[in-house]
Order: structure tokens, then sequence, then C-alpha cells
């Protein structure tokens, strides 16, 4: 019936539109691509120039246009490699933006381990950007000295790796996307530092979140599945305000949109309020917020 | 010539090769992939050395995704792929 498929088989044609994708990305400014396929594809996309990152049996795996992006970036985290540190932690945070909840998740995790690496999420799609995101991690965070703050680069709850997390509003979720994310960390990230464990807030509001928080205990908890070193998923209670309401980082940015300074301040550490004051003299119209502004 | 943006050049047909290079700080970073690595390894990547010294290309990262292709070929698509990547339209066309 389709005689389109017989004249065009053995021409390449999907080596061409892979290409041409690549070419169009670029033109864009995009060079570094993921591709999230079916295992049985993976041959045919190889051929054209992408290669296998994490494979979720049977489902899904995902794949990058280089070589050798995860290797770089790899070699790039080793130089912070804390050898003499024999228990290592991380955390991965979006800190959108910093608040107490996360300078309290931070300094318990550190206590609990000899070094504690922080990873901020890069993806550029929060109400914070992510320079001003990083930047309240380390005000936030400077004065702990066995901690160092990260760019969470592409590999970690990216679009790429993560796309749910960005896609909750719409209520998108898929267990496979958190499990290839979860893969990539036992499997690339956390042997470059030696992490040994990860430390997450309770979640109570965001289900995305919850759910991911869910998955971190199998994907990097169990022994059988995975033959990549496991790594401990510790859940540390999050930090209630004096209303003994959870902090998070959703009830400051609704505080922020009343403009409700006083329940602001009640959430956020003082190194992140300087952050606050620009965002909001930048996303209110005319009056800067003097208020803040002078704290 | 310094690469200052990531750019692209050739195809993924038979006996074409697709050369992608982006911007590098430390030195130059080659990575090669072959359908016929077993046999010509050695030889692509001396053409790709020596047509990346003609150019003075020191730092950056190179992939090259080689579907056999000949020695001219590969020399001319490096050579397209940096000149994209370096943005230069004053090409001293005696060096290449």
């Amino acid at each position: 019936m389709c005689c389109g498929g017989q004249r065009l088989r053995g021409t390449s044609l999907g080596l061409k539109v892979i290409h041409e994708a690549e070419v169009q990305a670029i033109q864009n400014g995009e060079h570094q691509l993921f591709l999230l396929t079916s295992p049985d594809n993976v041959k045919a996309f190889q051929g054209g120039g992408f290669y296998p990152l994490v494979t979720l049996d049977n489902r899904a795996t995902l794949m990058e246009n280089t070589p050798v992006g995860i290797q770089r970036y790899c070699r790039k985290l080793r130089t912070h490699r804390q050898d003499q540190a024999a228990n290592v932690g991380a955390i991965v945070m979006n800190a959108n933006p910093f608040t107490s909840g996360h300078r309290y998740l931070i300094e318990q995790a550190a206590k609990a381990c000899d070094w504690l690496h922080i990873f901020v999420v890069e993806e550029d799609l929060s109400a914070f950007s992510f320079q001003e995101r990083f930047a309240m991690v380390q005000a936030g965070s400077c004065h702990l000295p066995t901690v160092t703050v990260h760019p969470g680069s592409r590999y970690i709850i990216s679009r790429g790796t993560f796309p749910g997390y960005f896609l909750k509003e719409k209520q998108i979720i898929n267990e496979v996307y958190s499990a290839i994310d979860l893969i990539m960390f036992r499997r690339y990230i956390a042997p470059a530092l030696n992490i040994r464990q990860r430390f997450v807030g309770t979640e109570p509001f965001c289900k995305v979140t919850a759910q991911y928080n869910c998955a971190m205990h199998y994907w990097l908890e169990d022994k059988m599945i995975l033959p990549d070193a496991m790594i401990k998923v510790n859940e540390i209670t999050r930090v209630t305000d004096e209303n003994n309401l959870p902090i998070s980082a959703s009830a400051v940015r609704t505080a922020l949109k009343r403009k409700d300074i006083d329940a602001v301040k009640r959430m956020v550490p003082a190194t992140t309020l300087p952050f606050l004051a620009r965002w909001l003299s930048h996303h209110t119209s005319t009056e800067p917020e003097y208020d803040l502004a002078n704290v | 010539m310094k690469i200052v943006k990531a750019a692209i050049a050739g195809t993924l047909e038979s006996s074409d090769l697709v050369v992608k290079v982006s911007p590098g700080e430390e030195g130059l970073d080659i990575t090669i992939s072959s359908e016929v690595f077993k046999q010509f390894g050695e030889q692509i990547a001396a053409v790709v050395k020596e047509t990346l010294a003609a150019l003075n290309v020191t730092q950056g990262e190179i992939i090259i995704e080689d579907k056999g292709a000949l020695d001219c070929v590969i020399r001319a698509r490096l050579q397209a792929a940096i000149l994209r990547g370096a943005e230069r339209t004053d090409i001293v066309w005696e060096k290449l």
C-alpha cells in the first residue's frame, strides 16, 4: 500500500532527518541535544551520531549527540573531589528562591557528612534566573566550610533528563523521566565526586517533587536494580515557621506576589533578601520595594 | 584561529562525515567515531591534527562522525566547520 516506503528504502532517509534536525538546532543556538527513544531504536540513532546515556529496561533510552558530553562534565566535577572526606553527601535544589528551609536542609546535611556538594538546577524556567538562584545558594551556604556549590548542568533535572518537573502545571508526570534522571545521578555524577548520600526535604506540597523523592529511594538505594554503588537517601523533615506551616519556595513566591513582605521575611534568610528586593523592583511596575532594599 | 561558537559541517551520507566544533578552554579535545576506525583511525586522526595545525586552532572541542570519508573530504569538512565556528570570513586560501 505504501509505495513511498518501498521507494525510499535504502536512501538513509532516517539519517537525513536526524542530521537536518541537528543542523536546525545549531542554527537556533542549541548544539547539545538529548534524545529520548525506545531502546529498540538505539542502533538507528547511533548511526546518526547519538550516544546512549542510560537505559530503562524495555521502556526508554536517553541519548545525547556527543560521545563525550557526560564524561567531560564528570571530568570537570572530579576537580572538586574531596578525597580526604570519607562520607560525601549531595543535595539537588532549584532554590526558587532560597528559603530558610533550604538553609536548614543544607546545615543538617553538612552536619551529617564530611563534605556536601550542592547542585543548583541550571534550567532557566523558574521565576528566578539560574544566576540569581546560584548566587542565593552560595550566599546562604558560605558560612559552612565543607560545602561546594555546583551548577546542576543539563545532566541533573534539566528539560533533557527530567522534563516532568517543568511540566507539572499540566500535570504531565512521568515516572520514566525521574528514573532516568536518578540513574544518571547514580551512574555518572555520584561516582565523579564519591557521593554516598543524598539529602532531600520532605515534600508536603508539590506532587511531582513528592513522587521524585519516592522514586529516589528506589533508584538510588536499591542494590539489585543497578550495578552502580548505592546512595543512601535521607529525607529531612521540613522546617516550619512560627505558625507551624512548612516553609517552601512556592509559599515565598505567593507572599512576594501579594507583596506580603513580613511573611517573606519569616521564610527566607537575610542573605536572600537583597535578591528578592532586586527581583521585586524588576517585576513590579514603578515603585521599588524600599522596605526590603534597606534590610 | 579561535572557535567562538558551536558549528557543524558535513552530512551522515556514506563516504562523508559530520564535524562538530565548539569552544573549549583547555587545549584541543578531539573525539573521532568512525565506521572504519579499526582500519583508518590513525590516518583520520593524523589528517584532523594536520588540518587543525594548518588553521592554527589550538583550543576547542572537535567531534568527528565519520562514514568512511576520503582524506580530502575530511579536510574540507573540518575546514568548513572551523571557519563557521570561528566566524571568520578573511580566509587565507593558500593555507588551506
